[in-house]
């Protein structure tokens, strides 16, 4: 009878609630910049053919001033639509959802539709001076970025990291008590 | 009575003499011997079975019998345990049986979307699917918080801090998460 597998404690059982570091915080906005460019580039394609279709004529969105001057509008609204909707709804936006993260107030609690319009407006503000907005995430205690301060929130792991270790030793051994 | 005067008597004596006779015949007759003179082949020649057997009214007779009282009277178990059950499969060409079985005609008898449907599978298979994209994204987001505690432990070696004291999460919601869950023993040295 072999002995049973000598599983190391995680280190990262028990963060939910911490606040969340920086590359997470990268990889999800990466993944939302991703997911929110895919599905603006996919309505963009189909409203071109729509109009191709309706019309009977070619033609092409991004070429013409006044056209691109409206793509750009339009896909400006739509990143804040994207990220100040999903906020207001459930602090968490698609990337975000993904990495197990989400956007609390500073005192824990989930932030209100004024806070998440207002760190949708100040979000670029953290890329000014090649990104030293986000130095902070780095550097201070609470992991504030600018957009942070400025909309009084911070992001915290909601991934429950201790489930996820009970499910993973389940799957090594179903016969064996949790 | 007989009619004469003395007939009884002389009734009586006829009786007796023929008796004896009789008797005597019999003691010196060797029946054996006599059997064994028979030409029973002869007999049994002349005698019609086929008519014998149309007389009797087999119908008749088996309505006579009483089928469920002798079944009761017979013991199953007896006659069972005395069946060598071992000796039997081994007679048995199990490979012969199985050649003469034509399974693709049982297959296509099968109907399989019953079965799917019974078995449940689709459950099986996306619980399956859900757990290995449920693990695949364990891994993705362990991969991140290892990544982040270390760059959050080289950032403060480079500049010579220490993150001891620093608060895990917003205060409230880490308190209460603690009350939920088991305490917490993470330090900012952790991070």
């Amino acid at each position: 009878m072999s002995a049973p597998p000598v599983v190391p404690a995680s280190p990262i059982a028990g963060r939910q609630g911490n606040y969340a570091g920086g590359v997470t915080r990268l990889v999800a906005f990466a993944a939302d910049v991703g997911a929110s460019w895919g599905a603006f580039t996919l309505s963009l394609a189909g409203i071109t053919f729509a109009i191709q279709l309706v019309t009977g004529t070619k033609i092409d969105l991004t070429q013409g001033r006044f056209s691109a001057l409206f793509v750009v509008v339009a896909f400006v609204g739509w990143e804040f639509v994207y990220f100040a909707y999903q906020w207001a709804l459930s602090g968490k936006t698609v990337g975000m959802a993904l990495l197990g993260i989400r956007v609390v107030t500073t005192e824990g609690d989930a932030i209100s539709g004024r806070q998440a319009v207002i760190r949708t407006v100040a979000l670029p503000m953290s890329f000014l001076f090649f990104g030293l907005g986000f130095l902070g995430i780095l550097l201070n205690k609470d992991r504030h970025a600018w957009h942070d301060r400025l909309a009084r929130t911070v992001v915290v792991y909601s991934w429950d990291a201790r489930a996820a270790r009970l499910r993973w030793l389940a799957r090594q051994d179903p016969v064996a008590p949790l | 009575m007989s009619p004469l005067p003395g007939g009884n008597r002389m009734e009586q004596l006829v009786e007796s003499i023929a008796e004896r006779v009789v008797g005597l015949v019999i003691e010196a007759i060797d029946i054996n011997a006599l059997v064994g003179k028979v030409d029973m082949d002869a007999l049994l020649a002349k005698v019609d079975v086929d008519a014998i057997v149309s007389k009797v009214d087999v119908d008749g007779l088996i309505d006579r019998v009483d089928v469920e009282k002798i079944i009761d009277r017979v013991d199953v178990d007896k006659i069972v345990s005395r069946v060598d059950v071992d000796q039997i499969v081994e007679r048995v060409d199990v490979e012969k049986i199985i050649e003469r079985v034509d399974v693709e005609k049982i297959i296509q008898r099968v109907d399989i979307d019953a079965l799917v449907e019974q078995t449940e599978l689709g459950t099986i298979i996306a619980r399956s699917t859900s757990g290995v994209a449920s693990e695949a994204l364990d891994l993705v987001r362990a991969q991140g918080v290892g990544l982040d505690d270390f760059v959050a432990r080289w950032v403060n070696r480079v500049l010579r801090r220490s993150a001891d004291d620093w608060p895990a999460g917003p205060p409230a919601l880490v308190a209460a998460l603690a009350v939920v869950e088991t305490p917490s023993t993470q330090t900012g040295a952790d991070r």
